[in-house]
C-alpha cells in the first residue's frame, strides 16, 4: 500500500474536546479554560463535583459532563456516544484521569500495582483506541494530548508503578504520532509536581529538596499547564510526538 | 450479521478517497500507490465497513498478503466479512 507522504495540510484546531478526570485540579482548570474560549467540552470523572455542575449550568449548550469510571470500558464508550449526539464528533481527546501512588515498591501490593496500571495506562489506551476508531471511521482528523508527568522521565521514590504508567503513555504518544501521520497530532504534557493533592504523596522533605533544585523556586500549578494544553489543541504548530515538561526546570 | 457487497465496498472506497480530494478510477486493477490510497485510508474504509455490519473485522483471519490494487482491497474486505 502506498506510504509515500503527500503534502499534508495541518490538522485543524480542536472544536469538540473530551477530557477525562475533570472533577478538580488540572482537569477542571482545562475544562473551565476551554469552555470560556467557546469550545464544546465534554468531561467525565468518577464523581461530578459541584464545580462541574456549575459549569454545566453556565454552558448548557456547549458542555456535557458525566459520572464515569475510566476503567469501565463500556461506560466510557457509551459516554462518547452521548457526547457525539449532543456536541458532535469529538476531534480532540485529553487523557488526564489518573490515580497516584504513595508507597515504596516493596510495600505496594500486586493488586494495587495492577490497579494503577489499569487506570493510568490501560484505560487511556482503550479510550484512545475507541476515540480514534470513531474519528477515523468518519474521515476526520484530530488532536490528542496525554497528561503524563515528570515521573515518566525522572525517578522518584514511592512512585515506581505510577512512573511506569506515565513513561508508558509518553511512549504511546510517540507511536500514535507516527501511526496516525497526517490524521492525528499527538503530544504529551509532563508537569512537575503540583502543590496539590497529587503531591501530597511526597513528604515535606522531598518537596523541600525538589524546591531547592528548581530554578523557578516553586512547584507547578494547574494554571501554568493549561496554556500549553490549549496551544496543543488550538494553535498551528509543528509540535508532534513530544512530551513537554513543565516543571520550572526542576529536572534539568 | 449483515454484510457489505462488493459494489457497496467500492462506493465506500470512493467516499474515503473523496475526503482526501482523490478519485476512485473505474479499473479495479489500478495500483493503490498510483491513486494515493494509503494504509490509514484502508483503516478508514475498514472502520466504515465495521460500522455498516456493526461488528469488528478479524484481520488475523486474512493472513499476510500483498495489497497493491483496488481489487485486492475489495477481495480482502469481502473475504474477511465472512470469517
Amino acid at each position: 500500500m502506498s506510504e509515500s507522504s503527500p503534502e499534508l495540510t495541518p490538522v485543524p484546531p480542536a472544536t469538540v474536546v473530551l477530557i477525562s478526570g475533570a472533577s478538580r485540579g488540572l482537569g477542571l482548570a482545562m475544562v473551565t479554560d476551554l469552555l470560556g474560549r467557546g469550545l464544546k467540552v465534554a468531561a467525565f470523572a468518577r464523581t461530578v463535583t459541584p464545580e462541574l455542575d456549575a459549569l454545566a449550568a453556565a454552558y448548557p449548550a456547549t458542555s456535557h459532563f458525566g459520572s464515569v469510571d475510566i476503567t469501565d470500558d463500556s461506560a466510557c464508550q457509551a459516554f462518547v456516544k452521548e457526547v457525539e449526539a449532543k456536541l458532535g464528533v469529538i476531534d480532540a481527546l485529553v487523557n488526564n484521569a489518573a490515580i497516584g501512588q504513595d508507597s515504596l515498591h516493596v510495600h505496594t501490593p500486586a493488586d494495587r500495582i495492577e490497579q494503577i496500571i489499569a487506570t493510568n495506562l490501560t484505560a487511556p489506551l482503550v479510550l484512545t483506541r475507541f476515540w480514534l476508531r470513531r474519528l477515523l471511521g468518519k474521515g476526520r482528523r484530530g488532536r490528542l494530548v496525554n497528561i503524563t508527568s515528570i515521573c515518566g522521565q525522572r525517578g522518584y521514590p514511592g512512585l515506581v508503578a505510577y512512573s511506569a504508567t506515565k513513561a508508558g503513555l509518553d511512549g504511546a504518544t510517540r507511536s500514535i504520532a507516527r501511526e496516525f501521520s497526517g490524521r492525528v497530532v499527538a503530544n504529551a504534557v509532563a508537569p512537575g509536581f503540583f502543590a496539590s493533592e497529587m503531591s501530597a504523596v511526597l513528604g515535606q522533605t522531598q518537596l523541600d529538596a525538589i524546591l531547592r533544585r528548581t530554578p523557578s523556586g516553586r512547584l507547578t500549578t494547574p494554571e501554568e499547564v493549561v496554556p500549553v494544553v490549549r496551544m496543543l489543541l488550538l494553535e498551528e504548530t509543528n509540535i508532534n510526538g513530544q512530551a513537554i515538561v513543565i516543571d520550572g526546570a526542576g529536572s534539568i | 450479521m449483515s454484510s457489505v457487497s462488493r459494489e457497496q465496498l467500492r462506493a465506500l472506497m470512493g467516499e474515503v478517497l473523496a475526503t482526501g480530494g482523490k478519485a476512485l478510477p473505474d479499473d479495479d486493477g489500478a495500483l493503490l500507490a498510483d491513486i494515493g490510497f494509503r494504509s490509514l485510508d484502508f483503516s478508514e474504509l475498514a472502520l466504515r465497513v465495521e460500522d455498516e455490519i456493526d461488528a469488528e473485522l478479524n484481520f488475523e483471519a486474512a493472513g499476510l498478503r500483498q495489497i497493491t490494487t483496488i481489487a485486492d482491497v475489495l477481495d480482502l474486505l469481502t473475504e474477511i466479512q465472512d470469517q
